[in-house]
């Protein structure tokens, strides 16, 4: 009864309300945002004495906005390419792998993902500056990848303990070489992890600010960076124009997403 | 597969890391409107004057500062710092001794000269108040640390800096010529007494946002975010009585790789042009004592240092001496 | 199968068996990745905390002495449990609703789900400061209505702290507990109706226990996040509801103390480190997809 929505009574709807509420609640910020963004008063003052384009004007005669977006996404690519590589492989280790301190090791690779990242980044700054990597590329992918790897490999080891090992291990009776049969077999059923562990991958790299407000240099900044300093210094709506650009962006991943899984399904 | 992938990551990481090339320089200030006028006012006649491209980085951080010079990967090589910091961190080593062979030095306000520092620009803490959002506005320090008089949220500025705990014991009465040493305990007994009232602001445009959205409707200002607001329509009234001036200074971290052309570039940045313009700007005064004679009589009325009369000038030297101290128990105390 | 001598077969099953106790290997990128860019500058950072200024616990000393940080401590504490207790008030009952609802309704709270998860979490912040400032929509609605006279204070206070980091932390309990309870076998909850149970009896004895491994591993996760939070109580909370990470921040970048900052690290990190330990014992690695 309490599992069948039809036969809750009553408390179907006291459970549609407050699901409601949670749905309006987590909507709001996102459609008020891109109301601001259209508002004329350079001091957040909400509802505006006029509506305006001008800061989306602003934000795209910045060739700074654009270049962090550029970044930020340079970045969280490569980001995600390690780590599904380096997440994957490590995932058969753990998987498949019969070794003693296998599941410390397993737990290891998840901590990142509890540690503050605040911690991680004033070490790593210091490590940086000390090493010569701080304000590179190389000194941002290193750091993103380190908070994304435990996503990458928290989704392929599912999907690869969910996986059969046992039609891997046929299509090697069958003659195929492990690495063929690893290629041709295990990859493409447990392409679904590694959907995720992609997607999961860019998306902390792409909205991680913590990390990346150490790492910047003045010609080396990503979006959140850029959206961190102009917060913090000029608050101006121009940050509100970035953010709905970037939601439509997300809503478009979104689909794209929704839209590739469709296509995996089939 | 994944070697090709490594290399051709570390490939393009090459070519993206060697963007800022050796001959830039850069310069490190607090962002927002500031820096703008910094960067039209300095950098951009340095710029087409040298052809040494300058590139704007911030907000000035002395964390990040001292962990570059700590380890000898500077990168940061004129940067915009408050004096009392300037002060501290020139007898702590952490500074280039400036090359005052470059720097004209005969020119510049000597209050804030030091071998390791010049004035950047000058500026005052001013009770700022939005008209509209309220009937009467705080003239003095004390009207401001009067929440029976004058209810409601005020603003002030977030960090331990001067400014604050002077405005606190000139509100208590203290008289300006007997502020330092500063008596700590009176003034946070003073703070405590509005501490639920206060929204600190931790940059110059939030506090110009806290002020234009009536969040607070009156505190303490930059003079200079004051005229800035002004121009955008709100109408602010500002009190200069009793304003307490600081300055920001320009300094050369240690182990920077652009020595030459960061000491060419404060001299420009405090020539009398350069200074004056900045000035015009900004709303903040020159340190450059020839600058007042090139600009405009009605605007230099309006800069900080035409309202001596009432004056305070926060001690650079008491600040820099206690800095950190005061750092500690100011933090302690805000979280308290 | 038939096509392969007995030879070949031997091979093949020798050439799994290799494959398989070389597979520490495999680990080995990720692990120098952790071990050289992780580990290695986060104890570096550890030990600067008892070398600077001079060797000793003097950090320690100075911090676990003073009112104002053990009051700091605890205000993290305190703000972490109540975001996690909300968290779980609200999530419980939208993840029973979405387990349940008509999967078209569901698909709706669910795109709006992800898409507050996936939008910038400083756009998200940055869109609460201005909802909820004294003269922002939220009071003025409020006072519009005639529901209030004076404008609520709602931010630079523990308020918007924890409806900010709410805000945040929802999904992640929202959606393993959606996990969870869509495993729940509906005709356990018949049984309990046909013994004669009520409605209340059926949720607090039967539902309600069979959610809790998925509730206390969510909350933990929730718990944990928020220790470590800090752009969130950085740009809604005031002065006083200042927390740990944001103190540590201090510390290196305004105060430009390293050893103190790497002290207050430590502290997080022990307390973090020990509670995730929790979360191993009671539940293994397996169920941290939540996040």
């Amino acid at each position: 009864m309490l599992l069948n929505f039809d036969r809750l009574g009553g408390w179907k709807w006291i459970l549609i309300g407050i699901t409601g509420l949670t749905a309006a609640f987590l909507i709001l910020p996102i459609v008020f945002i891109a109301a601001l963004s259209f508002g004329s008063s350079q001091w957040l003052i909400f509802p505006p004495p006029a509506w305006t384009l001008k800061w989306y004007e602003a934000f795209f005669a910045d060739p700074r906005w654009l270049e962090a977006a550029g970044t930020s996404f340079s970045i969280a690519a490569m980001v995600t390419v390690l780590s599904v590589l380096i997440g994957l492989v490590a995932s058969f280790g753990l998987v498949r792998g019969r070794f003693i301190g296998k599941e410390g090791l397993r737990a290891l690779f998840l901590t990142p993902m509890i540690l503050p990242v605040v911690v991680l980044a004033v070490a790593l700054y210091a490590f940086f500056l000390r090493i010569g990597l701080n304000g590179t590329v190389t000194g941002f992918v290193i750091a993103h990848l380190v908070v994304a790897l435990p996503f990458s490999i928290l989704s392929i080891t599912n999907a690869l303990e969910g996986f059969d090992k046992s039609i891997e291990d046929a299509a090697v009776l069958c003659g195929a070489s492990p690495l063929e049969a690893k290629l041709r077999i295990t990859l493409p059923s447990i392409s679904h992890g590694l959907f995720s562990a992609a997607v999961f991958s860019f998306l902390t790299s792409w909205d991680e600010v913590v990390l990346a407000i150490f790492m910047a240099s003045p010609t080396l900044q990503t979006l959140p960076v850029k959206i961190w300093s102009t917060l913090r210094q000029d608050l101006t709506p121009v940050i509100a124009a970035a953010s709905t650009l970037l939601i439509v962006v997300t809503i478009a991943l979104m689909l794209l997403v929704a839209l590739l899984r469709k296509g995996l399904k089939s | 597969m994944t070697k090709t992938f490594i290399i051709a990551a570390i490939t393009a990481t090459l070519g993206l890391s060697t963007a800022a090339t050796a001959a830039d320089l850069v310069f490190t200030s607090w962002g927002g409107t500031t820096q703008d006028a910094q960067k039209a006012a300095w950098a951009d006649p340095f710029t087409s004057e040298t052809g040494i491209n300058v590139v704007q980085d911030g907000p000035t951080d002395y964390g990040k500062l001292k962990a570059m010079v700590e380890a000898g990967s500077v990168t940061w090589d004129v940067v915009d710092v408050e004096g009392d910091y300037a002060v501290q961190a020139g007898k702590a080593g952490m500074l280039e001794k400036l090359d005052f062979s470059v720097i004209d030095k005969s020119k510049l306000d000597p209050r804030f000269l030091t071998d390791y520092s010049v004035g950047s620009f000058y500026y005052s803490f001013v009770i700022g108040c939005n008209k509209d959002a309220v009937s009467a506005c705080p003239k003095t320090w004390a009207d401001l640390f009067d929440s029976t008089k004058f209810p409601g949220k005020r603003t002030f500025y977030k960090w331990s800096a001067p400014g604050v705990i002077e405005a606190a014991l000139l509100a208590d009465g203290v008289a300006p010529d007997k502020l330092y040493p500063l008596d700590l305990d009176r003034a946070f007994k003073k703070l405590d007494s509005i501490k639920a009232d206060i929204i600190w602001w931790t940059g110059g445009a939030q506090s110009q946002q806290l002020l234009a959205s009536a969040e607070a409707p009156f505190g303490s200002f930059w003079n200079g975010r004051l005229t800035a607001l002004a121009e955008t329509g709100v109408t602010v009234e500002t009190s200069w009585d009793q304003n307490i001036t600081a300055a920001d200074a320009l300094v050369v971290p240690k182990g920077t790789k652009n020595k030459e052309a960061a000491m060419k570039f404060i001299a420009a940045a405090t020539s009398a042009d350069a200074q004056a313009n900045m000035a015009v700007s900004t709303g903040y005064a020159p340190i450059n004592l020839d600058s007042s004679a090139i600009m405009d009589e009605k605007l230099r009325m309006s800069l900080p240092d035409m309202q001596s009369a009432s004056q305070v000038n926060a001690d650079m030297d008491y600040w820099a001496a206690n800095r950190d101290a005061i750092g500690e128990r100011w933090y302690a105390w805000q979280a308290k | 199968m038939a096509l392969l001598t007995e030879q070949d077969n031997i091979t093949a099953v020798g050439k799994i068996r290799t494959v398989r106790s070389r597979n520490f290997a495999l680990t080995v990128p990720a692990l120098l990745l952790l071990v050289v860019f992780f580990i290695l500058p986060v104890v570096a950072l550890l030990l600067r905390s008892v070398m600077e200024p001079e060797l000793g616990l003097d950090n320690y000393r100075a911090l676990l002495g003073s009112t104002t940080y053990l009051k700091i401590f605890l205000n993290t504490f305190s703000v972490s449990a109540l975001v996690t207790v909300v968290t779980l008030a609200i999530g419980f009952p939208v993840a029973w609703a979405l387990a349940i609802m008509p999967s078209r309704w569901a698909s709706i709270v669910f795109a709006i789900l992800l898409l507050s998860m996936w939008t910038n979490l400083l756009t998200r912040t940055y869109a609460w400061m201005v909802l909820l400032q004294r003269t922002g929509v939220i009071n003025k609605t409020l006072m519009g209505l005639g529901l209030i006279s004076e404008p609520l204070p709602l931010v630079n206070n523990l308020v918007g702290v924890t409806i900010g980091m709410t805000y945040i932390m929802l999904p992640f309990i929202i959606l393993p507990l959606y996990g969870v309870i869509r495993k729940i076998d509906p005709a356990i909850l018949q049984a309990a109706a046909l013994c004669g149970a009520t409605r209340w009896q059926a949720l607090t004895r039967i539902l309600i226990p069979l959610a809790t491994p998925g509730m206390v591993s969510g909350a933990l996760m929730v718990f944990v996040m928020s220790l470590g939070y800090f752009v969130t109580p950085a740009l809604l909370g005031g002065t006083a509801n200042m927390m740990l990470a944001e103190l540590i921040a201090q510390f290196v970048q305004s105060l430009v103390n390293w050893g103190m900052g790497g002290a207050a690290a430590l502290v997080l990190l022990v307390v973090t480190l020990t509670l995730y330990a929790v979360q191993l014992r009671l539940f293994g690695t397996a169920r941290m997809e939540g996040r």
